[in-house]
Parts: structure tokens; sequence; C-alpha cells
């Protein structure tokens, strides 16, 4: 019985790359990152909305990239060695790049090491976080990227 | 056997005899006599019938078997053609290219009888004579009968090994009777191993085939001519076993006798027949030849020799290769980039001359493979006069089209989605240009309306151009709805130019018409033609004579992949301008910046040119704005949209690239001066400006 139960939280666990954006560790899905690259030269794209820091060449394809800093209403980001871009591979919409600070690590969450996240309605950004999840004792928000590649800003 | 392997062979044969069909019924339609035109849709509706049947698809069949009775009647002159007729026709054309289309999304015909058409079809039969359905094939009969004289019996000529010999033996002793047959094919057949083996179950429903010649892989593989050769062991009679065989469509005839064992066994020593049937055979030979050459004659669509040398090629793997190709000039770009950096020292004059040799044979691959993905536009406006046709009858208006140029060709991607936005432009033509018939009478134009589609190649672009010459566009019944719209003021009405006010007929909702009908006026038109034909990166343009008719311009590019462009620099960042919208670069002093309307203009050579700043226009961040302000000379790029023309200020120029266009993605909120971004040759990426959105 015991057994049993253990299996069934692995099978339902989920594998996240935590990134630090700013002062806070969040969790990206694993199964939507496709690469990630180091910090490369990004061509600005005009009148493109203000979170797209522009498009990069990734390997002969152009993919553009996000800063999730200005997404979520924080600094502009400051490049340093540590600064990644984290290619997400979303289905429908192809390839989209997403600036962190650091990446440190992947963990392994079970169901049960996730509190959900009931996100405040009034405030768009808090759409962007669908739970917490804790690992030894770090809290990491986990990164709703459906609405986070969702465009508020479009007309 | 499957015939699921001939079903593509099946969907293009038979798209092509619809087409056939169209084009010959519209023929018909004004020469109703013409017995070439009657003959040619027999035929065509004849092997509509065939491929139908082979493929086992019954109601297509059934439809097309009626179809092709009528004009049986009419070929025998029993039946006259008119008006009700054709319209049948067409719709009964329209019920087979249903068919066709479920067949292509499901592999199935269908349950859709049209029972009304198959009844439409019997009425005209009837209604035309006592002439009944089943005389049809009668008629056929005594035509073909002097030609059974050329059919041989060939199956003793074929060699014999002792099991063959020991089959027939013991089926002899079974107390079956043994038949040796020999089955032509129809020479115009194109799946002559599928009716082998049609033939095959035919005959084994009877009886059973102790000997193939061929052998049955070799007609499987169609390794055949026109006949081939079986002994058959049955219980059945000749007759029997002959009508099974000559049961199958296309099967041109099938003749055979009972044979023994002994025959078998003699064959192989049998000199005296032999040299008998050799004489026999060389007579023959010319026989069958003029038959060949006769059939040939009465089908132009034998098309044999001129397939041969074409190959189908699904669309994917040639955009595959177009990647790849694209692939190879980002990284022959590369190469000269690096070569050109390193500058003229250590390098060998050779290995300058091979990159030249690399970049030669890239662009000459490039042009290949476009080229194999250019298809003519005729596959798209062959549809139109039917169209047109069909327009004509419901809007109770006269009206012809004239094409010229179908044979221009475009990329296949292009081509496949200019249909619809032509179309519109037609039917647009149809229903708002062309006036009634009685106003074009009092207003003295040919009662016959006129529509025109034309198309050519222009530098880099194909045009076409489709119009009327019917009443043109009323700038000013424009101009009265736009201000009932609320999209301008009477005041600024009256300063806009004609190409301002003909510009609203493309804005989302705005119709003209003054009545909704099935045609147009429902508001959901020009304005989606203009946004179909800008996503091939073409463009719209309108030139209209109030009183004369009208015409509009598509542009469009030849390729989407791959063009020659002006690389620009403005500050740090870096800018492709596509060659073919370029008129020229000037150098031109600052103060001859002149102000209209507190926008800056320059003159050049006698024409008002309006400045754009791209600097301003693309947020670029200036690090020093004074040391701009103070330029005393400035780049600009003229580029041209139709007749406009406007000047682009760089701030320097690189020079001209080949680039590959790569889009932007979804994410981004397309601006539509950017029209996509471009890998150069040191992996950065540019940006691909659309100077049409700038004018």
């Amino acid at each position: 019985m015991a057994d049993n139960k253990l299996l069934m939280t692995e099978a339902d666990a989920k594998q996240y790359i935590v990134v630090k954006i700013g002062n806070e560790q969040y969790g990206i899905d694993i199964s939507y990152i496709d690469n990630i690259v180091r910090m490369q030269k990004i061509t600005r794209v005009p009148k493109a909305q203000s979170y797209f820091k522009g498009i990069i060449n990734l390997r002969g394809e152009v993919v553009p990239v996000m800063t999730i800093r200005v997404r979520m209403g924080l600094d502009m980001d400051e490049f340093t060695n540590d600064t990644r871009i984290i290619i997400l591979k979303m289905e429908e919409h192809g390839k989209l790049g997403v600036i962190v600070d650091q990446v440190k690590e992947v963990v392994t969450l079970t169901p049960n090491e996730i509190d959900p996240y009931i996100p405040d309605t009034r405030d768009e950004k808090s759409a962007f976080i669908k739970g917490i999840g804790k690992h030894s004792d770090q809290l990491i928000s986990l990164l709703e990227l459906n609405s986070i590649i969702e465009d508020k800003e479009a007309i | 056997m499957d015939v699921s392997q001939y079903l593509e062979i099946f969907i293009d044969e038979t798209s092509e005899h619809i087409q056939s069909l169209n084009d010959c019924i519209m023929n018909l339609e004004q020469e109703p006599d013409n017995k070439d035109t009657i003959n040619e849709i027999f035929r065509a509706a004849h092997s509509l019938k065939g491929m139908a049947g082979t493929m086992g698809f019954k109601r297509m069949q059934h439809l097309t078997h009626d179809m092709e009775n009528v004009f049986s009647e009419v070929r025998n002159d029993k039946v006259k053609v008119n008006g009700e007729m054709i319209d049948v026709l067409f719709q009964c054309l329209d019920a087979i290219e249903g068919y066709l289309e479920t067949i292509k999304s499901t592999s199935d015909e269908g349950t859709e009888e049209h029972e009304d058409i198959i009844t439409k079809l019997n009425e005209m039969l009837n209604g035309g004579g006592a002439a009944a359905p089943a005389e049809a094939p009668k008629a056929e009969a005594p035509a073909e009968a002097p030609k059974a004289a050329a059919y041989e019996e060939k199956f003793l000529d074929a060699e014999f090994n002792d099991s063959d010999k020991q089959a027939v033996k013991d089926k002899e002793k079974e107390g079956l009777k043994i038949y040796g047959v020999t089955v032509y094919v129809d020479q115009k057949c194109l799946l002559k191993s599928a009716r082998a083996f049609l033939v095959f179950k035919a005959i084994e429903e009877i009886g059973s085939i102790v000997y193939y010649n061929p052998s049955s892989q070799d007609i499987e593989d169609e390794k055949f001519d026109f006949d081939f050769n079986i002994i058959v062991a049955t219980d059945h009679s000749l007759e029997d076993v002959l009508n099974a065989a000559k049961g199958v469509l296309e099967i041109e005839n099938a003749v055979g006798r009972e044979i023994s064992s002994a025959e078998l066994e003699n064959e192989a020593g049998n000199d005296v027949a032999a040299p008998a049937e050799v004489t026999e055979e060389t007579k023959n030979v010319p026989q069958v030849k003029t038959q060949a050459a006769s059939t040939g004659n009465k089908a132009p669509a034998n098309k044999q020799a001129v397939t041969s040398r074409t190959v189908r090629v699904d669309i994917e793997k040639l955009d595959t290769l177009m990647n790849q190709v694209s692939e190879l000039i980002i990284a022959k770009n590369s190469l000269v980039s690096i070569s050109s950096a390193e500058g003229a020292g250590g390098q060998s004059a050779s290995f300058t001359e091979q990159i030249e040799y690399l970049e030669r044979i890239t662009t000459m691959l490039h042009e290949s493979v476009m080229k194999a993905r250019m298809v003519p536009i005729e596959s798209v406006v062959n549809k139109f006069p039917r169209m047109i046709r069909d327009l004509s009858k419901t809007l109770n208006k006269k009206m012809e089209l004239v094409m010229s140029g179908e044979d221009t060709e475009l990329d296949r991607t292009v081509v496949d989605q200019i249909g619809d936005p032509l179309q519109h432009l037609l039917r647009n033509s149809a229903d708002h240009g062309l006036e009634s018939d009685e106003l074009r009478i009092k207003r003295g134009k040919p009662e016959v309306g006129k529509i025109f589609l034309n198309a050519y190649q222009e530098g880099n672009n194909v045009v076409i151009e489709v119009g009327d010459d019917g009443n043109g566009i009323d700038t000013q019944q424009v101009k009265q709805k736009a201000i009932e719209r609320g999209l301008v003021s009477a005041d600024q009405a009256e300063t806009l130019s004609q190409k301002e006010i003909i510009d609203f007929l493309f804005m989302p909702g705005f119709s003209m018409a003054k009545k909704v009908s099935d045609i147009s006026g429902r508001g959901v038109g020009l304005d989606v033609v203009k946004s179909n034909i800008e996503a091939l990166g073409g463009d719209v343009e309108v030139k209209s004579n109030l009183g004369e008719g009208s015409k509009f311009i598509v542009r469009l590019p030849l390729t989407l992949a791959i063009i020659q462009a002006l690389m620009v620099e403005i500050e740090d960042e870096k800018y492709a301008i596509a060659l073919g919208s370029i008129q020229n670069i000037e150098d031109i002093p600052a103060s001859d910046v002149k102000y209209v309307q507190a926008k800056e203009v320059i003159t050049l050579r006698g024409s008002v040119i309006p400045l754009i700043r791209l600097d301003k226009m693309l947020d670029v961040e200036r690090k020093d704005p004074e040391a701009e302000e103070k330029k005393t000379n400035l780049t600009v790029v003229i580029v041209k949209k139709g007749d406009n023309f406007a000047g682009l200020v760089v701030d320097r120029l690189m020079g001209q690239q080949e680039i590959v266009i790569k889009s932007l993605g979804k994410y981004i909120n397309n601006n539509k001066m950017i029209s996509g971004a471009t890998i150069l040759g040191d992996g950065e990426v540019a940006l691909i400006l659309d100077a049409n959105t700038l004018i």
C-alpha cells in the first residue's frame, strides 16, 4: 500500500529548472525547455511590446527574446556572466527565449510538495505563478508559462 | 492487390478530366454542334467512368455513366444540346468535383447520391427521343466489331514448362474444360495491371486460372503490352469466360477457344503452325500500329510521352530543399564576410576566386530550386471562365472574360493562395463594375461587358491585372459613404485625392453595394483581398475612370524566401531593404530639405519626394544627437511603390546582399514596418524593412 502510494507520486513528479530572477527563485517545467544558451547579441525590434528585448539567432533560427523582469514589473536586466537565455518551446507558437539572471539547478517536485497558489485577480502578474514548490528549505515559485506568453499589451 | 496505391493518380487524372470537361462544355455552349468537342467530352466522361469504376467508387461511376449516356446520344445526333442541358451538365460536374473532394479528404466517395441530377440526366435522354440508356452500348458495338479481326489468339505462343502442362492435364482429368484466352486491354488504359486484376477476379469466379503469360507477377508490375494470355480450367462455357473478361471496363476484347493438354505438348515441337503464326503476326503489326495512330488522333489526351518527363514531387520536399539552400546561402555569406574581414593580406588569389565561384554556384542553385517551385497560374485561373459564366446567369448581365498570360509562373505557395483574392476581384467586377445590359446599350457600350485578367512578369514581380470596362468607381459616392460612416469629415473629404478616396474601399466593413447579394456586398471583401495579398508580400493598386471601367493591379513577388537586398545602417543597427523596391540612392545636402505642411521633402529631378527619417521612425537611440543635427549631407534611399516615392534617410550604406527571409514569429507584435528578419554572415540578426508600408 505504502509502496503503491510512493509509485504514484513518483509518476506524477515533475522536473523543474530553478532560475533566479531578481531575489526570487522560480521554477520552469523542464518539458517546455528546448535549450539554455548564454547571453548573446540581441537585435532590437522597433515598436514591439516593451518586454520583448528583441530577436536572436539560434543556430540559423530567428527566436524572439523576452525579458521576464520587465514582464513582471522589475527593473531592466543587468547582464552578468550568469545571465542566460532559456529557450522555451511552446507547441503552437514556436520558440521563445526568456532572459533569467541565473540558472541554479534541476529539482524534482511531487504534487504534495507543491502548494497551490491563489492568484489575485486584480493583479495580472500574479497569474504568472501556478504554485509554490518546497524543496529542502527553499521556496520556488512555479511559472505558468501560458499566461506569461499571453499578450495583454497586444491591441 | 490493392487499388489504394492508384488513388493519387486517380485524383490527379480526375481533376484533369473535370477541368477539360469544364472547358469543353463551355465551348459546347458557344458551338452546340461542334463534333470534336462532343467527342472530346464523351471520351473524358468515359474515362472518368472507367476510373471511378476501377477504384470502386460506385456512386461516382453511376453519375458519370449517366452523363456519358447523354453524350453518347448527343454524338449520335439523337439529342440536341440546349441551354438547360448545359446547366445540368455543369451541376453534374460540380457533383463529380464534390465526390473528388470527399475522396481527397477521406479516400472514400461519401454517400451523396445526387439522385436529382441523375433523374434530370435521364429525363434528357428520354425527352430527346426513344433512345434508352441501354441502347448506348449497343450503338458502340458495331463500330468495334470490325476491329475484332485484329485480335488473334496468342495463348499458344508461350513456352510451357512441365509443371504447367501437368497442371493442365490434372484439370482435364477432373473433367473440366480448358480454354486458352487472350485478353486485349484498351490502349488508352492507364491502370493496365488493375484491369488485368479485375479480369482475373471475374474469371476466377467461374473457374480457375492455371497459367498466366506473362507471369502474374509481371502483370501486376505492368510488365506487359496491351494483351495477356491465360489458360482457364472451368465447367462453364467459353462464352461465359470471354464475357467475364469483356465485362471489365477498358478491356477491348477477349478471344479464346477450347484447347487440350495435347496441344500444349505439341506446341513446342510444332513446326508447321509456328511459321503460319509468325506471318500472321507480321501482318498484324502494321494493323496494330495504325490503330494506335488513329486512337492517337482521336485522343489528344495521349499524355504518356509528356508525363514521363515530369516527376510529381511533394511540396514539402521542395520546401526542405529550399530551406537547405537558404542555410547554404547563409553559410556562404559568412564565408564571404570572413574573407573580406581578413583583408587582402595573407589570402591567396585562388581563395578569393573559389569564394566567387561558390557565390555563383549558390546563386544558380537558388534559382534552380526556385524554378522547381514555380507553377503557371493557369491551374488557378482555369476555373474562372466557368465562374464568370455562372455569374452572368445569376446576375442576368451579359459578360465575357478575356484572359492573357495564363502561363505566367509564380511560386507554388503564392499560386495556392492567390485564387481567392483573384476570384473576389472578378466577382467584384462582375457585380459592381459592369452595368446592366440596358444601361450599357444606353451608354453606347457593347452590350456584352468585358472582364479581363492579364498576368505578366515585371522584374522580380508578377503583375496580375483584373478589371472591367464597366462603370468605374464613383469617387463621389465613395466619399459620401465615408462621410456617412464618420471616417472623414465633410471638409476633410474635399481635400482628399482620388487615390485616398479609393483607399476607403479597402477598409474593413466598407461596402458600396446598395444591396447585399450572394456575390458581394457584405463588406468583407476588398480588405480581405488586400490583407491576403500583403501577407504574400505583394500589394494592390486601383486605377479607375468613371464611366470607362476600373482596374485592380496586383503585384506579387516571384519568390518568398530569398531576396536581393540593400543593407543599411542606422547608428549601429542594421536593416535590409528589398532591392526590388529601391529606385535609386542619393546624397543630398541637408540644406536642400524643404518643408511642405511641416513635413520634410526633397525635390529630385522635378518631383517632390517626402523624406522619412528612419531613426525617428524606428525609435533608434542616438548616442550623439547634436552631431546628428549638424550633419551636412544626408544619404537618402529612394523607394517606390507603384507610382509613389519616398526618401529614406539612413546613416550608412553597407552594400547589396542576398538575404534569406525569416519570420519574426508570432510572439512579437508585428508592426508592419518590419516584414521579417534575416541572419547575416557574421551570425547577427538584421531586420527587413518593408518599404511599401513606409510610404
